[in-house]
C-alpha cells in the first residue's frame, strides 16, 4: 500500500488489488519459464556442454556460439543453460531447507521462550560463530566432495539467520493485543502460531530467502574452491564465474555470461518474492 | 544527532591516525610510475606472490625453513656456488674448489667480498655460517651431512660423514646463503648477506624493504631502493602492475598475460623443474594393468593442455626434468598422444566396450579412473578436466576429485587411482632428489607404492657416483625406467615468468627460480 | 539489568569450550596438517624424518585429546601459543590485525547505513513507482554479483582508469579503505535496502499510520516519529548480524585488496591448518557473537518496551 495517498477510495483499492494479481501472475509465469529452462536444460542447449574442442577455445560470442566458448572450447551458452540447472536446483533446495528449519526454530523460540529458546539460540550461536570454512573442510573430509554435501555444509551454517529474524518478529508480535486476545479466546498455541505469528513473519522471511538465492549461488561456488562444490565437468554458474575470474579483462564473456544468468535468476526470484509478499500481507488484506 | 557527529568525528580521527602506518606499495596510486622520487632516488617496487609464511618464506633468514629463497631471490644473500642458465654448477662466492677425496671438499673463496655489516667474508665467516646452518636447519643437516669444517684464510675445508656427490648442489640451495653470524639474525629475521641489496626492514607476509649495497663486490646495483610487496591474489597483482603501483611482478595469472604482451612491458620466461605429473596407484586393481597405465600415458594431450589451457605458459614434459637440464627433455622417451594407439592397447588387453555406453569393461570391471588432485595450483584442475575429456575418447571414465583435502586422501591407496600433483623435481639441480623422494620404497611421497628392482639398483649406484657425467647418465636411465613402467606420467613443466615495465631492465627468469633481483636489475637507460 | 548482562556474558564460557573443542576436532577430521600444507605450497618434498621432527616440534604427534587439553591449559594460563606457520605469538599477531578489520567494518557499516536506509525508505514510500523499481533493480545487481567481481570492477574503474584510489590498500588511510569498504557496502546495501523497504512497508500498513493520517498528523511526522522508530528493531537485528560477520573479517575482499585484517589471517590459518591461530579466530568470533547479540537484545529493550514485558514473563 502506497502511503502517500491520503484517502484511498474503494475503487482505487480494487484496481490495486487487480494490479497485484496481474503482477503476481506475470512473475509466476516468468518463474515458470525459468523453471522450464531449468528442467529441460539438456534438451534446450545447442551443444553438448561437456564436449571439448581446444581448437576453438576462448572464442568471443558469434552466431555459432552466441555466448562464446570457454578455455576448453566448450560452448558457453550450453554450459550456462546446464549451469543454470545445477545452480538453481541446488540453491533452491538449500534455501528451502534453511528457510523452513530456521523459521520453525525461530518462531518456536520466540513464542515459548525459556529453556528451549536458550538452547536453540546457543546452538545457533555456535553455528554462527563457527567459521564456515572450518566446517566446510570437515564436511568435505567426512562426506566427500560434491554439490549435495556443499548444500549440507551451507545449510548448517546458514539456518540461524532465519531463526533470528523469525524470533525477533515473533517477539515483536507476542506482546500485541490481538495475540493476547486470541489466547484469552482459548486459541491453542499452534493455532496462534499458524494464524498470527507465522503470517507476521512471512514477509521479511520470504524477502530474505528470495534474496538469499543469489547469495547462496555464490556461496556454493565458493565452496567448489575447496573441492566441496560441483566437480568437473559439471557446469555450475558460480563456479564458472569464479573460474573465469582472472579473465575479466582479457576474455570477459567467460565471466559475464554466467554473471548475467545469475542476475536474471536473482531478479526473477526477488521480484516474485516481493509480489508474493505484497499479495499475502495479512494486514494489507485486512484493510480491504 | 550530535552523538552521530561525535561518532563520525572519532571515526575520522581513527582513520587519519592510522593513516600514518604507511606500508607496502606507494600509498597514492601511480606514484611508482616516476622512478625518481623527490629525493632523486631510483626506486623499484616488486610484486611477488610467494613472500609469505604460508610459503615458508616468513623473512630473509636462510637458516629458517625456506626463507633462504627470499634471501637469494631478492638479492640479499648469495651462495658459494650457483647455477648457470643450463643448470651447471659454477663458482659464485667461491672462486674454485677441489674434491680432495670422497669425503673432503676444499673451497677457495673470492677475495673482495664484504658482508653488508662491513665484515670481510673469509673462511672463518663461512665456517661460522655453515656450522650455524646445520645446527638449526633440519633439512640442510640431512642434505649436507657435514662432519667438520675447517677454515684457513680464504679457504674452507668441508668433510662429510659419507660420500656426498651432490654437495656443491646442496651448497647452492638457498639455505646455503652465506650470512654474517657475528652480525647475527634480528628478531624479524633480517640478516647481513653479501648481495647487491641490503634488507632494511620487513613485515612478514607483507613487504620487504631493500636498499642498495654501495660496497657490492660484483658490479653496481641499479636501484637505490627496492620494495618487495607480497600480493597473493593474482588479479590484484595484475591490476597493481597495470595501475603502475608496482614495476615488476612474479606469479601473474596466465589469463593476464595478453594484457602485458605489448611494448610497455617486458616478459622474461623460462622452464623450471616444477612439474605437473600423475602418480599411478599400484594398489589399484585397474591401474595394476600395464595396458591401462600405457593407455593413460597415450591418452593425455600434453601439447593441447599446454597450448590452449595454459595459453602456452608451460612446456609439455617428457620426463621429470625440463629441456634446459642436461639430463632433461628429450634425453628420455615416452608415449606420445595417440588416442587410436591407446584404444588398440586397451582392446588387445581385453578392455572392450560391451554395453555400448562408451566406457570399456573387462571381466565385469568398468574402466573407471578416480583422478585425485587439488585446486591450489591453477594448472591442476585444468589438467584434470582436459584429461577427463581425452581419456573419455578412448573409453575411460574419469571421475575427478579436486580437493584441498588431498593430503589425507592420497595416503589411503584405496581412495584413488591416479594422483596429479605439482612438485619441484630438481630443486638443487641434482636429479637424485626426485627419485629418492618419489619413486623408491623408502620415498616419502611414493604415493602409488611403485616398486622397481631396477630403479632401486640404479639408485644405489647413483648414491655413490661423483662424476657428473655418470650421474646424468644414471638420471636418464632412471627416468626411462619409470617411464617404461608408466608409473608416472609427466604432463608439463612450469614456465616461470617475470613481467616488468619497459623502463626496467635485467629482470630475467632463471630455470632454477632462485635468482630474481640481481645487480643487473636497473632502470632502462 | 546488570545481573542479566552478567548472566549472558557467563554463557560465553560454555560456548567457547564447545566451539574450541569442535573446531579442534573438525580441523583434525579435515585431515592434513601444517607440516604437509607447507610441503604442498613449496612443492618440495622433505624426508619422513624431517616431517616427523617438524610434527613433534609442534606437538602434532600427540593424541588429539592431549593436544586439546595442552592448548586449553596454556590458554587458562593466558598463553594462546605460537603460530605453526609464522612462529609468532598468536595473541600478538591477532591483535595486530584487529585495527584494520575494525576500521573496515566501521566504514563499511557506515556506508551501508548511508546507502540502504534512505534508499530503502524511499523505495517503500514510492512503492511500485518508477523510483521503487529503479532502486530495486540496482539492488538486484548488487546482490547477484560476487564480491570478487565487484572488487575487480571497482579496481578497474577507480584504480586503472581514473587512478583515484590505489589497488593495494597499503595503509589504513581513507583512500585505501575506500575501495574495500565500498565493495562490501555494495552487497550489504543491496540486501539491507530491501529489508528496510519491507520493514517500512509492513509498518506503513499498520493501523496507527492510517489513524494518524485520519487525525491529520503530517505524514513526515508519522514517518520519523513512529514508522522509522518501529522499523529500527528489525533493521538493527540485521545490521548487528552483519557487524558480526564483518568483524570476523571478509576474507575475499581483504585478500584482494591486501587489507591486512583478521579475515585474511583466518583463511590463511585454515588453509594452512594453523591450529592455534584458528582457535584464536574461533574464540574471537564467539566473543563477537555473544557481545553483539547481547547488545541487540539490550537495544530492543530500550527501543521497544513491549519486549521487556514479554522477556520478563519468560
Amino acid at each position: 500500500m502506497s502511503a502517500n495517498e491520503k484517502k484511498p477510495t474503494v475503487r482505487r483499492q480494487k484496481i490495486r488489488k487487480s494490479h497485484r494479481k496481474a503482477r503476481l501472475l506475470f512473475f509466476l509465469i516468468l518463474t515458470a519459464a525459468l523453471l522450464l529452462v531449468v528442467i529441460f536444460a539438456q534438451q534446450i542447449c545447442p551443444y553438448d556442454p561437456n564436449i571439448q574442442d581446444t581448437g576453438i577455445s576462448l572464442q568471443p560470442p558469434s552466431l555459432e556460439h552466441p555466448a562464446g566458448t570457454d578455455r576448453f572450447g566448450r560452448d558457453m551458452l550450453s554450459r550456462i543453460i546446464v549451469g543454470l540447472q545445477t545452480s538453481i536446483l541446488s540453491t533452491l533446495a538449500l534455501v528451502a531447507v534453511i528457510t523452513v528449519v530456521g523459521t520453525a526454530a525461530g518462531i518456536l523460540c520466540g513464542y515459548y521462550g525459556g529453556i528451549l529458546d536458550s538452547i536453540v539460540m546457543r546452538i545457533s550461536d555456535v553455528c554462527l560463530a563457527f567459521p564456515g570454512l572450518v566446517f566446510a573442510l570437515a564436511i568435505a573430509a567426512l562426506l566427500g566432495g560434491g554439490l549435495s554435501n556443499a548444500v549440507i555444509a551451507l545449510a548448517v551454517i546458514s539456518w540461524p539467520k532465519y531463526a533470528r529474524i523469525a524470533r525477533s518478529q515473533t517477539l515483536a508480535v507476542k506482546g500485541m493485543d490481538y495475540i493476547s486476545a486470541a489466547r484469552l479466546a482459548g486459541g491453542s498455541s499452534w493455532q496462534i502460531i499458524f494464524r498470527h505469528v507465522l503470517p507476521n513473519s512471512v514477509g521479511p522471511i520470504l524477502v530474505t530467502s528470495m534474496l538469499d538465492i543469489g547469495t547462496m549461488l555464490m556461496e556454493l561456488a565458493g565452496l567448489s574452491f575447496l573441492g566441496l562444490g560441483a566437480q568437473p565437468p559439471t557446469a555450475e554458474l558460480g563456479n564458472m564465474m569464479s573460474g573465469g575470474r582472472s579473465m575479466l579483462q582479457t576474455y570477459p564473456w567467460v565471466i559475464l555470461g554466467p554473471g548475467i544468468a545469475i542476475f536474471i535468476a536473482v531478479v526473477i526470484f526477488n521480484l516474485l518474492g516481493d509480489t508474493i509478499r505484497d499479495y499475502l500481507d495479512p494486514k494489507n488484506s485486512q484493510r480491504k | 544527532m550530535s552523538r552521530w557527529k561525535k561518532l563520525s568525528a572519532m571515526l575520522l580521527a581513527v582513520c587519519l591516525g592510522t593513516g600514518a602506518l604507511a606500508g607496502c606499495g606507494s600509498g597514492d596510486s601511480g606514484k611508482a610510475e616516476t622512478q625518481e622520487t623527490e629525493t632523486g632516488k631510483k626506486t623499484f617496487v616488486f610484486g611477488d606472490t610467494t613472500f609469505n609464511p604460508e610459503n615458508e618464506e616468513p623473512n630473509v633468514n636462510p637458516h629458517e625453513t625456506y626463507a633462504g629463497w627470499a634471501c637469494i631471490r631478492y638479492g640479499v644473500g648469495e651462495t658459494l656456488f650457483r647455477y648457470s642458465d643450463t643448470m651447471e654448477i659454477e663458482p659464485w662466492l667461491a672462486k674454485s674448489y677441489e674434491n680432495v677425496d670422497e669425503l673432503t671438499w676444499k673451497i677457495t673463496l673470492q677475495d673482495n667480498v664484504k658482508f653488508s655489516s662491513g665484515r670481510v667474508m673469509d673462511g672463518e665467516a663461512v665456517k661460522e655460517c655453515l656450522e650455524h646452518l646445520i645446527e638449526v636447519h633440519e633439512r640442510a643437516k640431512g642434505d649436507l651431512m657435514i662432519d667438520s669444517i675447517t677454515a684457513e684464510g680464504q679457504t674452507v675445508t668441508i668433510k662429510t660423514t659419507e660420500p656426498k656427490p651432490a654437495l656443491l648442489n646442496y651448497l647452492s640451495d638457498p639455505y646455503g646463503c652465506i650470512i654474517d653470524m657475528e652480525a647475527g639474525i634480528t628478531e624479524d629475521g633480517i640478516v647481513a648477506g653479501t648481495g647487491p641489496y641490503i634488507a632494511e626492514s620487513l613485515v612478514s607476509g607483507k613487504e620487504l624493504n631493500l636498499v642498495k649495497n654501495e660496497d657490492y663486490w660484483d658490479g653496481d646495483p641499479g636501484y637505490d631502493q627496492i620494495t618487495v610487496c607480497t600480493i597473493t591474489d593474482g588479479d590484484t597483482l595484475t591490476m597493481a602492475l597495470q595501475s603502475g603501483e608496482i614495476d615488476g611482478a612474479y606469479g601473474m595469472p596466465y589469463a593476464s598475460y595478453p594484457l602485458f604482451e605489448n611494448e610497455e612491458y617486458t616478459i622474461s620466461s623460462c622452464a623450471t623443474s616444477r612439474a605437473f605429473f600423475a602418480h599411478m596407484n599400484y594398489e589399484s586393481a585397474v591401474i595394476q594393468d600395464p595396458a591401462v597405465r600405457k593407455a593413460i600415458a597415450m591418452g593425455i594431450d600434453k601439447e593441447g593442455f599446454v597450448e590452449t589451457l595454459l595459453d602456452g605458459n608451460g612446456y609439455p614434459a617428457v620426463g621429470a626434468f625440463p629441456e634446459n637440464f642436461a639430463f632433461g627433455g628429450d634425453s628420455v622417451e615416452t608415449e606420445s598422444y595417440d588416442p587410436e594407439g591407446a584404444k588398440k592397447v586397451l582392446e588387445e588387453a581385453g578392455w572392450k566396450d560391451t554395453d555400448g555406453d562408451g566406457i570399456r569393461e573387462k571381466d565385469g570391471q568398468v574402466l573407471n579412473i578416480r583422478w585425485l588432485t587439488y585446486p591450489s595450483r591453477q594448472e591442476l584442475p585444468l589438467l584434470a578436466e582436459s584429461v577427463q575429456a581425452t581419456l573419455k575418447e578412448i573409453g575411460m571414465n574419469v571421475t575427478i576429485n579436486s580437493t584441498a583435502d588431498h593430503n589425507s586422501i592420497r595416503v589411503d591407496p584405496t581412495a584413488w587411482d591416479v594422483y596429479a600433483s605439482a612438485m619441484v623435481t630438481a630443486p638443487t639441480g641434482d636429479p637424485e632428489y626426485f627419485f629418492t623422494t618419489h619413486c623408491l620404497d623408502s620415498s616419502a611421497v611414493n604415493n602409488g607404492h611403485y616398486h622397481s628392482d631396477k630403479l632401486e639398483q640404479l639408485e644405489t649406484e647413483m648414491a655413490k657416483t661423483f662424476d657428473t657425467q655418470r650421474r646424468n647418465e644414471l638420471a636418464v636411465e632412471m627416468q626411462q625406467t619409470i617411464l617404461d613402467d608408466n608409473a608416472f606420467v609427466f604432463c608439463s613443466h612450469l614456465k616461470m615468468s617475470m613481467i616488468s615495465k619497459a623502463d626496467v631492465t635485467g629482470l630475467t627468469a632463471h630455470p632454477c627460480d632462485f635468482y630474481e633481483i640481481t645487480a643487473d636489475l636497473a632502470p632502462a637507460a | 539489568m546488570k545481573k542479566y548482562i552478567l548472566r549472558r556474558l557467563l554463557q560465553l564460557i560454555p560456548i567457547l569450550l564447545v566451539i574450541t573443542f569442535l573446531s579442534f576436532g573438525m580441523m583434525r577430521l579435515a585431515g592434513s596438517d601444517a607440516v604437509l600444507q607447507k610441503m604442498e605450497n613449496t612443492g618440495m618434498v622433505v624426508s619422513q624424518e624431517v616431517l616427523d621432527s617438524a610434527r613433534a616440534e609442534l606437538g602434532l604427534d600427540k593424541p588429539f585429546l592431549t593436544q586439546y587439553f595442552v592448548w586449553l591449559g596454556n590458554l587458562l594460563r593466558g598463553d594462546m601459543g605460537t603460530s605453526y606457520i609464522s612462529g609468532q605469538e598468536v595473541f600478538g599477531t591477532f591483535l595486530s590485525k584487529l585495527p584494520a578489520t575494525l576500521l573496515l567494518t566501521a566504514v563499511s557499516i557506515l556506508l551501508t547505513i548511508v546507502i540502504s536506509i534512505p534508499l530503502g525508505v524511499l523505495a517503500a514510500v514510492k512503492q511500485n513507482r518508477f523510483t521503487d523499481y529503479l532502486i530495486r533493480t540496482a539492488s538486484f545487481l548488487g546482490n547477484s554479483m560476487p564480491n570478487f567481481f565487484v572488487a575487480l570492477l571497482l579496481m578497474y574503474f577507480f584504480s586503472i582508469r581514473l587512478k583515484v584510489f590505489p589497488v593495494i590498500a597499503s595503509d589504513m588511510s581513507l583512500s585505501s579503505v575506500a575501495l574495500p569498504s565500498f565493495t562490501l557496502a555494495v552487497a550489504m546495501s543491496a540486501k539491507y535496502l530491501r529489508q528496510v523497504r519491507a520493514t517500512v512497508l509492513d509498518e506503513l500498513s499498520k493501523e496507527y499510520v492510517t489513524g494518524a493520517r485520519s487525525r491529520g498528523i503530517k505524514f513526515s511526522v508519522t514517518m520519523t516519529k513512529s514508522v522509522l522508530r518501529a522499523s529500527l528493531v528489525t533493521i538493527l537485528t540485521l545490521l548487528t548480524l552483519s557487524i558480526g560477520n564483518l568483524l570476523g573479517g571478509t576474507a575475499i575482499v581483504e585478500s584482494i585488496f591486501l587489507w591486512d585484517g583478521v579475515g585474511k589471517l583466518a583463511v590463511d590459518a585454515i588453509n594452512m591448518r594453523d591450529y592455534p591461530m584458528i582457535q584464536a579466530y574461533v574464540m574471537w568470533m564467539a566473543i563477537i557473537y555473544v557481545c553483539v547479540n547481547l547488545i541487540t537484545d539490550l537495544s530492543y529493550r530500550v527501543l521497544d518496551p513491549r519486549i521487556r514485558l514479554g522477556g520478563d514473563k519468560a
